[in-house]
């Protein structure tokens, strides 16, 4: 009776509670407005991943080697008319605050030898653009006589030009990305512009998203409210679920604001999740007082309460537990924390504000009209089919849902793992074809940097920086690279005439009298001269391809890093092997651990572990139809996928422990198997029918996302949704009834 | 009626009397700063140049400075100790000789353009062109925000020129720089630079210029010691063949 006085305690504490929601909120709720996106994806990744730590040190310590790109399209880049263009680019984003430095076709330095010296100077001359033919032929011959030029600045075949920039540390990424896209669309080019790099991809996700959340989880509530209506017939029945949701995430995001933390490309998902888990218990606690009041009972609030007071603090807690076993995949430290967070919120929201609004407001209805209604409720009437069909054929639903299980196993098999932020646009988007453009006119978007430390000045760091570089643009996916070693073999050239590193350090450092003070050296060493680095794009998105290089390049380094020149090697390749790899470790890790948690936790909870295996019987199976589904279509495993099997371990497991309780209650109460089995059917199936259909039509809203992931997301949620909660209603009572068919009989 | 075109007349004069003196005052203030800095036949000194980044670090530079007229200059540098030996030659019509002696040859240096940084430091190839700024620029007098200065709004007179506008601080009294702000093409405060001035001889001369980038907060102080004035250096110590020595 433990439970009972809780509830009662809880109840009696409704004005306190309403007190404590309304200022929290309100405080919460101010919180919201310093809240802000980081869109940086290197902040976003977690510094126990070396290649992650490497590649910010990199970021921090090489003058902001986080780059962005316009990209200009047009028929023929060597025409006055696109010269001027792309000055006129070029001269608005030097000026830009953020931006560090700007490198094109109209500024990028030249340095050329001759019979008489050297010339020092632009590509292009600034002041006078060319005009005759002769001269733009001229330029077009120097770019492509010059690999520093050609498919870096300006694509062989001449239809593409870059206008390269790179960011200063420390700078708002979203804020200066979108300066660029204000400036550039002012100078009203006739040509056609695109934008990469990462600052100006990460910035157009989460302004896709951003756009996403603002259109669709709007309609999304409106579509859960008139399902809930549909179910509930009362306007606490629609207002409370999704107030509760709404709350929870105003809570969850107003302490992440508060923290400091600031929403990354994955933390934009946590809205999404807490509406599905937050809805879900308030659905539970107002089913069951509703329940309470159709038998007449008095006290009912408390009374209900103590019912479900249980099954929904272990279902937040397996919830909870769905979330920490994400802890393998470390790129997933926020959703781990504020999933946990806002589960917490959300059951506590159910528990204490639920009951409080409905005893200081009442459900709405009189139970009189209640009493009425419900024979003629659909929902009843379905229930009461599906409890006789599971008397009649326990066996065949076993056996039809052990088939499915069978045909879902050969999808999981067939399973794709992708981690290309390429495939998070649809094919049309204009980031996507700039993605394009760069991949085939370019060499790819993906930076790959090698690093060496030793005397940058020394002959032999230089003459490794060249070895390795030459043995690097082999592997068939690295097009060019850049490092000052290429630089002073350029201008040794164009002094002696040989394309090699001087074997004097002291022409070394004579040469460094011509570039000293050079923006482009920024990128290149640091300010010490004890490191230099390899810049180098990546083209293909494919992961085998990406191992395929880590591999090649590791062999190399491995027999080349020396005490005096020690090398190491990063970039996006690599940090989306690990990704990939925490993607798998973390969707089998969760699940086991989970599981495993999830039986010990339920077992405990309801003392009995077979009562905890039980439990976990539907989810294994919709996960199992789940993973089984993403084979079959083609759907990948992303950072945005890999979420919906927390989620619908999280969700699903709540229906078994809600059916499992409710009989175990019953159990104990009469003793009757065949009477616990359908009243728990009865009772908790309500109210899981309603919580699927709510969230699951909720979650299809999302299939007009203008993102990819996002759509599969709310697909994969809805298919996780339907699966579960028909695992816990047919799969469930199914096989309790084929285990204890004597008794029944 | 008639008194009233008299008077209008006469005040029609005079204000474009006073334009023009203005006008005429701009210019003869700039060429005679222009001519207070070009004043010695020939100047030889010590040059300390001290770069400054952001975080603070420096890194130190120093010459022996020759210069005949404006557009003869020859720089040898005793420090840091790997550029000893290293001297660049600036001729007339933009022309530059670099010496580096490990490569036992002269080297000619063709500045295609130069808006570019003067290597490491932050004066453009412009900013030490020596080139009077009254050649490039034409002068409008302003009012100047700082006590005992004359202000000039220089705007550029050629194609040619790094910058859309310079702001000249010009001491009342001597009539030489003390301040110079710097916008850059589209108009945006880009550098700014301060000067010292002192006296020798009769001549003013720049003992310390400090020149700041706005934007990436690097600053150059460059610092004349040992001055000597009108030592009736000969055009051979300014020669290619001179460099190598």
């Amino acid at each position: 009776m433990k439970v009972q006085k809780i509830a009662e305690k809880i109840v009696t504490l409704k004005w306190v509670t309403m007190v404590i929601v309304i200022v929290l909120t309100l405080f919460l709720g101010n919180q919201l407005k310093y809240l802000s996106v980081n869109a940086d994806i290197l902040q976003s990744l977690p510094d126990d991943d070396v290649h992650a730590k490497l590649l910010k040190r990199i970021a921090e310590n090489f003058g902001g080697n986080n780059m962005g790109v316009v990209i200009l399209e047009t028929d023929n880049v060597y025409q006055t008319k696109v010269l001027e263009q792309v000055r006129s680019i070029t001269d608005s984003l030097v000026e830009l605050e953020g931006i560090a430095s700007v490198s094109s076709l109209t500024n990028i330095i030249q340095i050329k030898g001759d019979d008489y010296g050297i010339e020092v100077g632009t590509l292009v001359d600034e002041y006078e653009l060319p005009e005759d033919t002769e001269d733009l032929e001229h330029l077009k011959k120097n770019v492509m006589s010059n690999e520093m030029y050609k498919g870096t600045i300006v694509s062989e075949d001449g239809t593409s030009t870059l206008i390269i920039f790179t960011l200063e540390n420390d700078v708002d990424v979203a804020l200066v990305a979108a300066k660029v896209i204000e400036v550039t669309k002012e100078i009203q080019t006739t040509e056609k512009l695109y934008y990469t790099g990462s600052p100006m991809l990460v910035s157009a996700i989460s302004n896709l998203m951003r756009r996403d959340l603002t259109i669709l989880l709007p309609i999304a509530f409106l579509l859960i409210a008139f399902v809930l209506y549909l179910s509930f017939r009362s306007v606490v029945g629609v207002v409370l679920p999704l107030i509760t949701a709404a709350i929870a995430i105003v809570w969850s995001l107003g302490i992440m604001s508060l923290l400091g933390y600031k929403m990354s490309m994955i933390s934009n998902n946590i809205p999404i999740i807490l509406l599905a888990i937050g809805s879900s218990y308030a659905i539970h606690v107002i089913n069951r007082i509703n329940r309470q009041k159709l038998s007449g009972a008095k006290r009912d609030i408390s009374v209900s309460l103590s019912l479900v007071l249980v099954p929904i603090v272990l279902a937040a807690i397996t919830t909870g537990v769905g979330f920490i076993s994400f802890i393998f995949g470390a790129y997933l430290e926020m959703i781990v924390e504020f999933g946990i967070l806002g589960t917490g919120i959300a059951c506590f929201l159910s528990i204490f504000f639920v009951p409080a609004i409905i005893e200081i407001f009442g459900s709405g209805k009189n139970n009189k009209k209640l009493r009425e209604r419900k024979k003629s409720l659909i929902l009843d009437t379905f229930l009461g089919q599906v409890t006789t069909l599971l008397f009649k054929y326990p066996g065949k639903i076993v056996i039809t849902w052990v088939i499915v299980l069978c045909l879902s196993l050969l999808g999981i098999f067939s399973i794709e793992r992708k981690v290309d932020i390429q495939e998070y646009f649809k094919k049309d988007n204009p980031t996507r074809r700039a993605e394009g453009i760069m991949v085939d006119k370019f060499g790819g978007t993906k930076p790959v940097f090698v690093l060496f430390k030793g005397n940058v000045k020394s002959p032999e760091f230089l003459q490794k920086m060249i070895q390795t570089a030459e043995y690097m643009e082999k592997s068939p996916d690295i097009y060019t690279s850049m490092s000052v070693a290429k630089l002073v073999t350029e201008i040794n050239l164009a002094i002696s005439g040989k394309r090699e590193i001087p074997n004097e350090i002291e022409k070394i450092e004579q040469l460094w009298f011509l570039i000293d003070g050079n923006e482009t050296l920024e990128r290149l060493v640091n300010e010490d001269l004890t490191e230099g680095i390899i810049i180098s794009k990546f083209k293909s998105p494919d992961n085998n391809s990406k191992k395929r290089f880590a591999s090649y390049m590791n062999t190399f380094i491995k027999a080349n890093s020396t005490a005096t020149c020690e090398i190491e090697i990063t970039g996006m390749p690599f940090v989306d092997i690990t990704m990939d790899r925490s993607l798998i470790r973390s969707q089998i890790g969760s699940i086991v651990i989970a599981l495993i948690f999830m039986v010990l936790i339920v077992g405990v909870f309801l003392r009995s572990w077979w009562q905890g295996v039980l439990a976990s019987v539907p989810i294994i199976a919709s996960i199992i139809i789940l993973f089984g589904i993403m084979g079959l279509t083609g759907i990948s495993l992303n950072i945005a996928t890999v979420l919906v099997a927390s989620v619908a371990l999280g969700i699903g497991i709540d229906y078994s422990i809600h059916i499992i309780s409710q009989f175990k209650q019953d159990m104990q109460t009469t003793g009757e198997l065949k009477w616990a089995i359908e009243n728990a059917i009865n009772i908790s199936g309500k109210a899981i029918i309603i919580n699927v259909i709510s969230v699951t039509i909720g979650f299809l809203v999302l299939l007009f996302s203008e993102m990819v992931p996002l759509q599969y997301f709310g697909l994969l949620i809805g298919i996780s949704m339907l699966s579960s909660g028909l695992g816990a209603l047919t799969l469930l009572p199914a096989i309790i009834i084929v285990l204890n068919k004597r008794k029944i009989n | 009626m008639m008194n009233f075109i008299k008077y209008g007349v006469l005040l029609l004069l005079l204000f474009s009397g006073i334009q023009s003196l203005k006008g005429q005052n701009a210019d003869e203030l700039l060429q005679t700063m222009d001519a207070l800095i070009a004043a010695p036949k020939d100047k030889e000194a010590s040059v300390k140049m001290i770069m400054t980044n952001k975080s603070g670090k420096q890194k130190i530079r120093e010459a022996k400075m020759l210069q005949k007229g404006m557009y003869k200059r020859l720089y040898r540098y005793t420090k840091p100790e790997d550029k000893i030996g290293m001297a660049t030659l600036s001729l007339p019509d933009g022309k530059m000789w670099l010496y580096m002696p490990s490569y036992e040859k002269p080297i000619k240096i063709t500045l295609f353009s130069k808006s570019q940084a003067f290597t490491g430091t932050d004066f453009s190839h412009e900013d030490m062109s020596g080139i009077p700024y009254n050649e490039r620029y034409t002068p409008t007098l302003v009012t100047s925000d700082i006590e005992n200065t004359f202000l000039l709004e220089l705007s550029p007179k050629i194609k040619r020129v790094k910058y859309s506008k310079i702001l000249v601080y010009i001491d009342k009294a001597n009539k030489y720089p003390i301040k110079m702000k710097y916008y850059n093409k589209s108009n945006k405060f880009e550098k700014v630079a301060t000067y010292i001035f002192g006296q020798k001889n009769n001549y003013w001369y720049a003992q310390e210029v400090f020149m700041t980038n706005i934007k990436s907060e690097h600053s150059t102080r460059i610092i004349l010691t040992d001055v000597k004035f009108d030592q009736d250096l000969n055009d051979d110590e300014f020669t290619v063949e001179k460099l190598m020595e």
